[in-house]
């Protein structure tokens, strides 16, 4: 929210304020009130009915002035309002004085100071700018009214009747009127100028303070939403690491127990099958490792410069032709373009490429397609993991980037896997500062899609930061 | 009464095949035993047939998978009495109980993985004989 350009004092402040001179002017048009009737037994017969009505009509607006002040407290914008209500009744103080002043002798009435009363409470509510003009203007109003009474255009009521205008002492009441106006504007606002500054500055850093609770709320939030994952993670991997090794025990108990012979065709199953658990059970612990040293930035090896990835997809295609050869699955590359990123990590690439393409074959059909799809748009490589396999439901979607999610046709279709892959696959594409994104129809395929910007600098290799260290 | 007709039938709900081989391994020789990976075979397993006891692993395809099966079975009227056994990580089942709370519906037994033989054996006899 901006500063308002008044913002020289708080709105709640301003209007405390306005409420306590609302009460002041009570006693005002009492005071006028009590003069008026009280005047005329000590022979002063101008203030009957004058000041009577002029109270009147400044107790009047008082009672508008209130009901403005409780409408005010429930619009929207109040402190913009409270300054023109500030300034307005400043002005009919003055106004209602002025012609109390006439009533009383003009600018020799004993009502005079009463002025100086208005500019000093006038200057603690508004801009010192426009208190000077307020004061010009009562200036030239009691001139103006002198000039008028004493050229017999205005009636002059002198508080000694039979007291006629005395050009001097009306001068010089003048021109102290002038001076002690404007004098005490001037004090009045260079004494109230540190505070009124303050309060500028008080202002500002209230804001602050809220617009940084709110940061703070909501990375509290952020942090207590990752200590829930981070929790639910390990329950997860705990688990996952669990399970294998209660088969494990369980299949070797029951070997060692009698309930199968080693030597029958069931306990050989067994057997092989505790085997096959316990390999389950390094690759998870493997990837997990993997997983944790990604996150960390270790990577598998230093950054190098120029990293092609059409030969890392190449060299991978020929590992693992073999693999694709097996299970009846052709794969295709289909690259425009040579893509070279400024800055990579080679192994911790092909291992990621590795688990999408091994992905890709493996929940394909035997005589099926996998067609990497590589190219350069804006800047950056795209390289695309396109199958016709089994596909993944919508629901699970959003999820097989994951740790440990393995949609339920996947585990059908292969009941071997770690379900860490993709996970792993997805923190080094973000190490490199790219994106990958999966698009899939149960049933029909899927598509994984690479982004890598070309340019990408790693943190440790950005100009201006301190000098690097090795990876370990 | 041959034997065959006295033999009791009991589903093995677990998605790792070798457990179940083990399993089976211990019981066979005085049950029928049948077989299924997830939640949705064993459904399909009990409507085909009711067996006698099931034995049921918690966590399948998704984390609370058995309790889902565990609860749908005891709300149909059909199958609310087949004794269950749970086969659970004890974390799990205290965690379980506190976030069902209410719809949190007992098994007859909860067993801590991984699940030593003879017990298994002693608590299939203690329910079904």
């Amino acid at each position: 929210m901006s500063q308002p350009r008044f913002a020289y004092i708080f709105a709640p402040a301003l209007y405390g304020r306005l409420q306590w001179f609302g009460r002041l002017r009570w006693f005002a048009a009492g005071g006028l009130a009590a003069a008026s009737l009280l005047g005329p037994y000590f022979g002063i017969t101008a203030v009957w009915p004058s000041l009577f009505i002029v109270a009147c009509v400044i107790a009047l607006y008082n009672v508008l002035l209130w009901q403005l002040l409780r409408l005010r407290k429930q619009h929207v914008h109040p402190f913009v309002n409270l300054r023109y209500i500030a300034v307005g009744q400043t002005a009919i103080d003055l106004a209602a004085l002025m012609v109390a002043v006439h009533f009383t002798g003009g600018i020799q009435s004993p009502l005079l100071p009463f002025f100086a009363f208005h500019m000093t409470v006038g200057t603690l509510m508004i801009t010192a700018r426009t208190m000077y003009i307020l004061a010009g203007a009562s200036c030239l109003g009691a001139a103006a009214m002198y000039l008028l009474e004493s050229r017999s255009i205005l009636q002059f009521h002198p508080i000694n009747p039979g007291e006629s205008i005395e050009p001097l002492s009306a001068a010089l009441s003048m021109i102290t009127l002038v001076i002690a106006l404007f004098g005490i504007v001037y004090l009045a606002n260079s004494v109230t100028r540190s505070f009124k500054e303050r309060n500028i500055e008080l202002y500002r850093t209230t804001d602050q303070l809220r617009e940084r609770s709110v940061e703070l709320q909501r990375a509290l939030t952020e942090i207590s939403e990752i200590e829930k994952r981070k929790s639910h993670y390990m329950r997860i991997s705990a688990h996952q690491l669990r399970s294998p090794l209660g088969t494990i025990k369980t299949s070797l108990q029951v070997l060692a127990e009698g309930y199968a012979d080693p030597a029958t065709e069931r306990g050989h199953k067994l057997l092989s099958g505790a085997v096959e658990r316990v390999d389950t059970l390094l690759e998870t612990v493997n990837d997990l490792l993997e997983l944790a040293k990604i996150r960390e930035g270790i990577l598998k090896a230093p950054w190098s410069r120029d990293v092609m990835l059409n030969q890392v997809l190449a060299d991978l295609f020929d590992s693992l032709g073999t693999h694709a050869d097996d299970r009846n699955i052709e794969l295709v590359p289909d690259f425009v373009g040579v893509a070279i990123l400024d800055w990579g990590v080679p192994p911790d690439l092909v291992h990621a490429f590795e688990n999408l393409i091994y992905n890709a074959i493996k929940y394909s059909n035997p005589g099926g397609k996998v067609t990497v799809q590589l190219r350069i748009e804006s800047e950056a490589a795209v390289i695309r993991f396109i199958d016709r396999g089994i596909g993944i439901s919508e629901e699970y979607v959003d999820q097989v980037l994951l740790e440990f999610v393995r949609a339920p046709n996947a585990k059908q279709h292969a009941a071997e896997g770690t379900g860490l892959g993709l996970a792993i696959a997805k923190e080094v594409i973000e190490a490199h500062g790219g994106r990958i994104a999966v698009a899939s129809v149960a049933g029909e395929g899927s598509t994984f899609t690479v982004t890598l910007p070309l340019h990408h600098v790693p943190k440790q290799h950005e100009p201006h930061a301190k000098p690097e260290k090795s990876d370990a | 009464m041959s034997e065959q007709e006295e033999r009791k039938t009991i589903l093995l709900v677990d998605d790792d095949a070798v457990f179940v081989e083990a399993v089976a391994a211990v019981l066979e020789a005085r049950y029928t035993i049948r077989t299924a990976a997830n939640g949705t075979e064993a459904l399909e397993s009990v409507a085909r047939e009711h067996p006698d006891l099931i034995i049921l692993d918690v966590m399948m395809d998704y984390i609370s998978e058995g309790f889902d099966v565990a609860r749908k079975l005891r709300m149909d009227s059909a199958t609310q009495n087949i004794p269950i056994i749970m086969l659970t990580g004890v974390d799990q089942m205290y965690n379980y109980r506190m976030e069902v709370d209410e719809s949190w519906v007992p098994s007859d037994r909860y067993m801590e993985k991984p699940v030593a033989p003879d017990k298994l054996l002693a608590e299939v006899e203690a329910l079904i004989g």
